[in-house]
């Protein structure tokens, strides 16, 4: 079995809100799956469903072959999750906890071994309430990992820490799926999405608009692409215009811009320039990124979530 | 090592680390003999039948352990962790919610058990009282009133609905329990009016079953009063505790 989980319409309700709106989707196992969206999209109701941490409305959910509101011990053994807003009681401390949660579980990960991997080690014997919130934030990652789990769910793991924290927490979660521990986290940061997803899944008001690879997703937009260069002397302007794909040229000062339609027009118009004998300095090329995806399928801006 | 055990050991770390908690279950009660036995010692009083008022008191001040162990520091330590989010990370795991349940009653039920024991060593070897009746009856009636107690504030947890009305809720329930229990001024000081409201109090039966044991004169309304106390507030916690 490759798939880590299938699900397929699944619902979920709060009274006659409708969070999830029959969502299907298929996690390849060893991949790393983010789902995007904006607030209140649906993004964590629908891993809660996913989880069995909440019981779904409809639809089915199999996840490691297993329906998790049904065999949920079995579910809860083999997976791990962080969730969206994580606590410990209060006095306890990271070795302890970690320990703790290890006890739990028929399958423990060495709680020394997985602080160490985690950046922990110095702060085994420190109370969790008094870490960073990045500390923090791995001290529920380990939590989420002292089953050595098939997969783990990651909600928002990163929302509230400062870029160098977050860029750390990045880093594990790469140790995480090269030891081939399947990922499902949620984000509404699209640069985490682009660094760590193999795939992607945009979610608005509990559907997903879009699921492909970030390159598939940005690919799909149609969006123009870019080249841009410097030029000593004259650049060959109407040669360039003539390149297959391009649809516009602008000059300013010594810099040349060209937009196309495709990804091949760049290559090419590099190849006019060396056939006229100009040499291109401080060249750039410049995509669409799922930011734009993300604004053209939702009609939201990424930036006002990560406010 | 198994859940059970470890969850125990991790929750009586931490409760030993609260210094609240350690003060008013450990060294309260111990505390609270010291300064009375000072101020009042032990000579033989005729207000008190003859006894001492460490004889005729003592075992009294167990019912404030009992009280501020059961409704004020279970429901605001549990209904921060539900606040937290801490109860909901436990059930994200594959722990029986009842072994995290049983882990935190048994913790809070030795601790507050020990610090009565403490007491009656401090009042028997320090000031003298003696007990004309059964110390270990004593000790079992204070084992039942805590589990009791402990069950009335697993059912305040369970109604209330944040962490400042679980203050409120258990301030306001504690003092006037104590007060009316005889635990502090002796019920033949209050009026009759107040003690015939103060007989209905389940601290005050507490006081009256350890007071009991303790002159050997036990009688079994205290037993039957916390047994009922214990499943009242046992269905009321079952029906209503939250998670989350």
């Amino acid at each position: 079995m490759s798939e880590a989980l299938i699900c397929e319409g699944v619902v979920k309700r709060y009274g006659d809100t409708v969070a999830v709106d029959g969502v299907s989707l298929k996690v390849v196992r060893g991949e790393v799956f983010g789902l995007i969206g904006p607030n209140g999209a649906g993004k964590t109701s629908l891993v809660e469903c996913l989880a069995g941490l909440r019981s779904r409305d409809g639809g089915t959910v199999e996840l490691l072959g297993l329906d998790p509101e049904v065999e949920t011990r079995e579910v809860r053994q083999r997976t791990g999750i962080q969730l969206q807003t994580s606590a410990l009681p209060s006095r306890m401390k990271v070795r302890e906890a970690v320990r703790l949660f290890a006890s739990f579980y028929q399958r423990q990960a060495d709680a020394d071994l997985l602080l160490e991997r985690l950046g922990l080690a110095d702060k085994a014997n420190s109370y969790v309430e008094r870490l960073s919130g990045g500390q923090r934030q791995r001290v529920f990652i380990a939590l989420a990992l002292v089953n050595r789990p098939e997969l783990v769910f990651l909600d928002e793991l990163t929302t509230g820490l400062d870029p160098r924290a977050r860029t750390a927490i990045w880093d594990v979660i790469e140790d995480i799926r090269d030891q081939g521990t399947t990922v499902i986290l949620t984000t509404h940061f699209m640069e985490e999405a682009e660094k760590l997803c193999d795939r992607v899944g945009i979610i608005d008001e509990g559907k997903i608009v879009a699921l492909d690879t970030v390159t598939g997703l940005v690919a799909g937009l149609e969006a123009p692409v870019k080249l841009s260069f410097r030029v000593e002397g004259e650049a060959p302007l109407d040669a360039i215009r003539n390149v297959g794909g391009v649809t516009a040229v602008t000059v300013r000062g010594d810099r040349v811009s060209v937009q196309g339609s495709n990804e091949r027009f760049q290559q090419e118009v590099l190849q006019v320039l060396g056939t006229h004998g100009v040499w291109a300095q401080d060249i750039s090329t410049e995509r669409a990124s799922l930011e734009q995806v993300f604004l053209e399928l939702t009609g939201t801006e990424p930036e006002e979530l990560a406010a | 090592m198994s859940a059970f055990l470890n969850l125990t050991a991790i929750l009586t770390k931490r409760t030993l680390r609260d210094p609240a908690a350690v003060f008013f279950t450990l060294a309260f009660a111990p505390f609270f003999a010291v300064v009375m036995g000072l101020i009042f010692g032990n000579q033989p009083d005729p207000q008190f039948g003859g006894l001492g008022y460490m004889d005729a008191n003592l075992v009294n001040f167990s019912a404030i352990v009992v009280a501020i162990a059961g409704i004020v520091l279970v429901p605001i330590d549990l209904v921060g962790q539900r606040e937290s989010g801490a109860l909901r990370r436990f059930r994200a795991t594959p722990l029986n919610p009842l072994t995290y349940i049983a882990a935190d009653i048994g913790v809070r039920w030795v601790i507050a058990l020990l610090g009565i024991v403490l007491m009656l060593l401090v009042g028997i070897f320090g000031f003298g009282a003696s007990p004309v009746g059964s110390l270990g009856g004593v000790i079992l009636m204070s084992a039942l009133g805590i589990l009791a107690f402990l069950a009335v504030g697993y059912a305040v947890t369970a109604l209330v609905p944040t962490l400042g009305v679980a203050q409120l809720v258990g301030n306001v329930l504690v003092y006037p329990l104590i007060v009316l229990s005889g635990a502090t001024v002796p019920l033949a000081v209050l009026p009759e009016g107040v003690r015939n409201v103060a007989v209905l109090s389940p601290l005050t039966q507490l006081v009256e079953g350890l007071q009991g044991w303790w002159l050997a004169t036990p009688t079994w309304t205290p037993i039957v009063v916390m047994v009922g106390v214990f499943a009242v507030a046992g269905v009321v916690a079952v029906r209503f505790f939250r998670w989350e």
